[in-house]
């Protein structure tokens, strides 16, 4: 149905084009700004190439905080709904004190888990230690 | 944004000016917006005085509330009145000059300081190949300089007084600003809990900058020149600014240097237990750097949310609503190092 390329391949190109052929010939006073737009661009890029993987990664931690086996079959809007619960029934069991004495340990591995894969969208270089 | 001094605004910020400086004249030359202001707007001016106590040229900056503005910030005149408090301390605030509350002068609420030279990007302020101890001792000196001043301090009567205790105060302050975030993303969740869990009981309240960090002072040949961005400014635990300072959120990439990215915290808290007339609590800093990171995301949110809401939109504000995971990873990457230290603390 689309006409090629298509709209990944056309954000790949023109990221590229920017960073290598504009960016640097920007002047001083415009870099930061220059600097936003590609940063944007990429997350944009990561986002659409990999937020099923991400969403099947936040699952997996959630699923095995809970015990459960996470459903691999889902991916859309249906994993992201499917996170979306299971994050809001885990916060409200935290402030419910749920894991004020017991569990800590698990939970930490899971928040963890859950944060680096945003990150892996949103900055993958702050994932370096 | 459209220019706040348009030809009709001019005059009457000229007129406001003469009579708020006692002088016979002023004439403003307006220099264009200064950087860093994400919140408020910053304009670099010269004023031109005539007669009376400021006479002479002026390099100044006008300091107005931006459109949106955002929750976590007090109002400018109140702004006004913290920067006038620090001055008197002897801190190295910019000098306050005049503060206009009339809409009628220039349709927001601003006011006018001296402008202080020197460099204040962050990611500039760290790059030194040995670190600056001198510059983070006497960065220490002037937040203990500030923490002398307290709700019974003079001028400071519009500022909030926290209850019924800081720590807790903030924590219902960062759920409000989240809004529904608090109940959706499980890292913030825990880091509230944690907060509210482990909050420590009220103790003694100063008047904290509350965003004094790497990238809001200005150094020039290494030496302090000023300390800016006061609208955050409120009562607090002393120790909230310390931890607030020393957070990963403003090392700009000198992990090594605690104390924002310029050296260790020794030398920081050297500084600050000189002027301050206290010991700095290593406990208490490590709680308020769990609600630096917890109050840096709900500021980030608060952030986005102007942009996402129409109201102000900005590819700066947006891209602050992706730093979110950033922060939750410095925000669970602390909270695993001083479990370390409990757990180690015990066993000894």
């Amino acid at each position: 149905m689309r006409t090629s390329p298509d709209a990944r391949e056309l954000l790949a190109i023109s990221l590229k084009t920017f960073r290598e052929e504009l960016l640097p010939h920007i002047p001083p006073a415009q870099r930061y700004t220059a600097l936003m737009i590609a940063n944007a661009l990429g997350i944009v890029e990561r986002e659409m190439a990999g937020l099923d993987e991400a969403g099947h990664t936040m699952l997996g931690a959630l699923a095995l905080l809970y015990g459960e086996d996470a459903d691999n079959s889902l991916s859309g809007e249906d994993l992201r709904e499917r996170v979306h619960g299971l994050q809001h029934r885990l916060c409200i069991e935290i402030a419910a004190g749920d894991f004020d004495h017991e569990s800590q340990d698990t939970l930490m591995e899971c928040l963890e888990e859950i944060v680096e894969a945003r990150l892996s969208i949103d900055n993958p270089k702050a994932l370096k230690p | 944004m459209a220019a706040l001094i348009d030809d009709t605004g001019r005059p009457r910020l000229e007129a406001w000016l003469a009579e708020a400086t006692g002088a016979t004249r002023v004439s403003v030359a307006d220099e264009g917006r200064l950087g860093g202001g994400a919140i408020s707007l910053n304009l670099a001016v010269t004023l031109d005085v005539d007669g009376g106590p400021r006479a002479g040229r002026h390099a100044c900056v006008l300091r107005a509330q931006s459109a949106a503005g955002i929750q976590a910030s007090i109002s400018k005149g109140q702004e006004f009145a913290v920067l006038r408090a620090a001055f008197d301390a002897g801190v190295a605030a910019p000098e306050p000059i005049a503060a206009c509350a009339d809409p009628d002068v220039l349709g927001v609420e601003f006011y006018v300081m001296r402008r202080a030279d020197g460099v204040g990007a962050g990611h500039k302020v760290v790059k030194s190949g040995q670190p600056q101890r001198d510059l983070a001792r006497e960065l220490g000196r002037q937040l203990g300089r500030l923490h002398r001043a307290g709700p019974d301090t003079p001028g400071l009567g519009d500022l909030p007084v926290p209850n019924p205790c800081p720590a807790l105060d903030a924590v219902h302050a960062y759920k409000a600003w989240m809004g529904a975030a608090a109940t959706c993303d499980p890292v913030l969740a825990w880091g509230l809990r944690w907060l509210e869990v482990n909050a420590p009981p009220p103790g003694e309240l100063v008047l904290c900058h509350r965003d004094f960090r790497t990238g809001n002072y200005l150094v020039k040949d290494g030496q302090l020149t000023a300390i800016l961005d006061w609208e955050f400014a409120g009562f607090s635990d002393p120790m909230e600014d310390l931890a607030w300072f020393c957070a990963r959120s403003w090392r700009f990439g000198r992990n090594d240097r605690e104390a924002g990215g310029i050296a260790d915290r020794a030398d920081f808290y050297a500084g600050y237990e000189e002027t301050s007339g206290r010991q700095v609590d290593a406990q208490a800093v490590a709680y308020w750097e769990t609600s630096a990171y917890v109050r840096w995301a709900a500021v980030a949110i608060l952030q986005a949310r102007r942009h996402t809401s129409g109201e102000e939109p900005s590819l700066e504000l947006a891209l602050t609503g992706r730093m979110l995971p950033e922060i939750e990873l410095d925000l669970l990457r602390h909270l695993k190092a001083i479990g370390t230290m409990t757990t180690e603390a015990g066993v000894g």
